[in-house]
């Protein structure tokens, strides 16, 4: 089987998907004759041509709103954002458009988009450069969202994005583009809505995802080797819809949860998994459920700030331990 | 297992309560979250939604019956199950409120009873209640905290998990001691329980099951969380501490007591023990042994110590028996070893031992505890250095024996290591004297340093 970044597999998913069908089209800044600020789009422009690959103004108000227009008229945009902090200028369009016009038109038009691109924080880009909006999108009904950590993920989930006819948020990270992994040559899907255990295991259940999927699963090796705890990491892949089934049949198994989270604390996507997890395993639960977050604060510039605001393995090994009862 | 279903607190000032209509009767399937009564509150009639499912088996209140919260109102389970058994145990489940505080009340007392301090009324003592036991400290871990977050019913910090784990194996939650935060019983708590077979409800409460659930108290720490304040108990005194309290405070009243303290070197006296035990082996003494020993042959040979105050004369003793004041459950008895000047070492030892084993039992005769003309108190074993014990009225001395243990000694102007044992004598300044009593204690030390001494005849 090939090994291929992140970089690659969403290069590989958004060619097969042009190739397969030529409704789908790249719009976004630098994605065209730059190759993409990541060169996720490397050679796509040769490839389709200009009317297809299309390089954009830095306006991302404008060309979210020409994506949800093109959407609606029938066509399958696949928008690119050079970083999700760049999204904030286009979340009208977002919010107010492409989550509600499927519902506002009683279902006369959908807004079959894909919102792509680099999530959270990255390395000393300063606080407005350093956000993780999960939670912005995910609390949105009418958008999906996904995060993923894997090339074989994001390959089998971005072409289902692509294909969805409803308005999908896709986060990558710009740390994670040239992590390697085995992506199969022949053509797969992976449904949105699916978690996936990373690491199984009988002791805590570990969710994660995103950029905190490579930490958990350094946390849950710490925690094997320091504590003889054995972690259960999932990686929930889908933001909106969760799967609630997938997270509380471990819960059922553990008995304790830790949430690792690349994400400020409040309101985030883990005070939601902490609600669904209280709620609906409550007899089950054998401590409260612990979360590790990043600083509940605008990121600092400077490197060693920033590294402190950011969950370490050390961190979630420490939470693993708490809800253990190891301490 | 069946569910009762209690009357619900459905207003906060809620107090009592109606069933102002059924709508359910026996043998209908009831799940959660389905409404099964009308309850009459001091406010409105509400609709009273099930907390629990299964099959009703019984519908104990009447409709109009004005009941208390928490009164079963109804009982649920498995079909055809009977309810008569669950109705039970809800009335007898567990130990009476009265039953329960007198049980931890005793435990209390127990816990008490390990630094016992000689007493005189033998007679009266021995009337005391009859535990079984030796006094020792309990095994389970005593520390656990029992925390009440809730002022209105004894809630005991638990995981949720812990608490369906306890249900479902049928085991007391207030008996099982949590591991976790505050006290908080968690899962392993409860599989150890289960594993061991403790904590089964309806058990009588063990003095793990520890002290009183508290309430929260108005006053908190600098993190605002409230302190745990638990009520004082009252327990009535037995007929053995009522003895205690009694004969303790005429002697402190009436007898001026004096103390002198003097430091003896064992050295000898366990060479001398070990030699000696090997020779009469599987047979063995203790030190106490060779310390009553001492003290019988010092009052022989220095009876004016043995002597007894008498209002307007005082009694020279013309027998010596030595009291050994025993620890038992909930107080301590005093048994006597009568003409121990006259018994050997293996005699006393075995008589002691008889004495206390039965006194531990209390199945001593009263003359078993009567007649001392002196008194040994020894806490050695509880690691005390030393201590001033009170003298039983009577008597005109008592001898409170420490800890042999190793202490940096000077020795012909060296620091040296040997085995050190003090002994501090309680005396009654009305019949004796302070330089009588130091050269009666040097005597014993004596024989202490060179145990030898008493084998030979006395003089």
């Amino acid at each position: 089987m090939p090994t291929l970044q992140i970089r690659e597999a969403i290069r590989e998913a958004m060619r097969e998907e042009m190739v397969r069908d030529d409704k789908v089209f790249l719009m976004g800044e630098e994605v065209g004759h730059y190759q993409g600020a990541y060169k996720c789009s490397q050679g796509l422009l040769e490839q389709f041509g200009e009317k297809r690959v299309v390089d954009t103004p830095i306006t991302e108000t404008g060309f979210a709103g020409v994506g949800i227009g093109a959407a609606m008229c029938g066509l399958r945009p696949i928008i690119e954002f050079m970083t999700f902090n760049f999204s904030a200028v286009a979340f009208d369009q977002i919010l107010n458009n492409a989550a509600k016009i499927h519902h506002m038109t009683g279902g006369q038009f959908s807004v079959p988009i894909v919102f792509r691109g680099p999530n959270a924080a990255a390395h000393m880009l300063g606080s407005t450069h350093s956000q993780a909006f999960d939670s912005f999108y995910a609390h949105i009904p009418g958008l999906k969202v996904v995060s993923v950590a894997t090339p074989y993920d994001a390959k089998g989930l971005l072409k289902s994005a692509i294909r969805d006819p409803n308005p999908v948020i896709f986060f990558e990270s710009e740390l994670m583009y040239s992590v390697r992994g085995e992506v199969p040559e022949e053509e797969y899907l992976i449904p949105i809505g699916e978690a996936d255990i990373k690491r199984p295991g009988d002791d805590v259940t570990l969710l994660c995802w995103g950029q905190s999927v490579p930490t958990a699963l350094a946390a849950a090796e710490l925690a094997q080797e320091h504590s003889d705890l054995s972690a259960e990491v999932i990686d929930l892949r889908t933001l909106r819809p969760l799967d609630t089934e997938a997270i509380i049949a471990s819960v059922k198994k553990t008995n304790r949860v830790v949430i690792a989270e690349h994400g400020w604390p409040y309101g985030g996507v883990g005070a939601e998994l902490v609600d669904r997890i209280q709620r609906l395993a409550f007899d089950w639960l054998d401590a409260p459920v612990a979360r590790v977050c990043y600083d509940d604060i605008p990121f600092a510039y400077a490197e060693n700030l920033e590294h402190l605001s950011i969950p370490q393995p050390e961190d979630v090994h420490a939470a693993l331990r708490q809800v253990a009862y190891r301490d | 297992m069946a569910t009762i279903v209690e009357l619900p607190r459905l207003s906060d000032t809620m107090e009592e309560g109606v069933v102002a209509k059924w709508r359910v009767a026996v043998g209908d399937k009831v799940k959660r979250g389905q409404i099964i009564a009308e309850i009459e509150t001091d406010k409105a009639t509400m609709e009273f939604e099930s907390f629990d499912s299964g099959y009703v088996l019984a519908l104990v209140a009447e409709e109009g019956e004005a009941l208390p919260l928490g009164a079963p109102i109804a009982v649920f389970g498995k079909e055809g199950e009977d309810p008569q058994a669950a109705l039970a145990s809800a009335s007898s489940g567990g130990p009476a409120p009265a039953e329960r505080a007198a049980a931890e009340a005793k435990a209390d007392e127990r816990a008490h009873a390990e630094a016992p301090e000689p007493s005189g009324d033998e007679a009266e003592a021995s009337e005391a209640p009859a535990p079984d036991a030796a006094p020792k400290r309990e095994s389970a871990p005593a520390a656990a905290e029992r925390v009440s977050l809730d002022a209105d019913s004894q809630r005991i910090p638990a995981s949720p998990i812990a608490r369906r784990l306890a249900r479902e194996h049928d085991l007391e939650l207030t008996a099982i001691a949590g591991s976790g935060p505050h006290g908080r019983v968690i899962k392993a708590d409860v599989e150890r329980a289960a594993a061991e077979g403790t904590a089964k409800r309806g058990a009588a409460a063990s003095p793990a099951a520890g002290s009183a659930p508290g309430t929260l108290s108005t006053e908190s720490d600098a993190w605002g969380r409230p302190y745990v304040s638990r009520p004082d108990e009252h327990v009535r005194l037995n007929q053995m501490r009522k003895a205690i309290a009694r004969r303790m405070t005429q002697s402190k009243q009436e007898v001026p007591h004096y103390y002198l303290t003097l430091e003896v070197d064992m050295g000898r006296a366990i060479g001398f023990r070990a030699d000696y035990n090997a020779a009469i082996a599987p047979a063995k003494i203790s030190f106490n042994d060779l310390i009553v020993k001492a003290v019988a042959r010092a009052l022989r040979e220095f009876p004016a110590v043995n002597v007894s105050f008498a209002g307007a004369e005082f009694i020279r003793r013309g027998d010596v028996h030595v009291g050994v004041a025993v620890a038992v459950d909930d107080g301590l008895i005093v048994p006597v070893i009568r003409f121990a000047d006259q018994k050997s070492l293996e005699s006393i030892s075995s008589e002691s031992r008889d004495l206390g084993g039965r006194a531990r039992s209390k199945q001593l005769r009263p003359e078993e505890m009567s007649g001392g003309t002196f008194t040994v108190s020894n806490l050695g074993m509880f690691g005390i250095q030393e201590f001033a014990a009170v003298i039983n009225p009577g008597e005109p001395g008592i001898l409170a024996v420490g800890a042999i243990e190793p202490r940096a000694v000077v020795v012909d102007g060296q620091v040296a290591v040997r085995q050190r044992m003090t002994m501090t004598i309680s005396a009654d300044h009305r019949v004796t004297d302070g330089a009588l009593a130091a050269q009666w204690l040097n005597l014993v030390k004596g024989y202490l340093e060179n145990p030898l001494s008493m084998l030979a005849d006395p003089k």
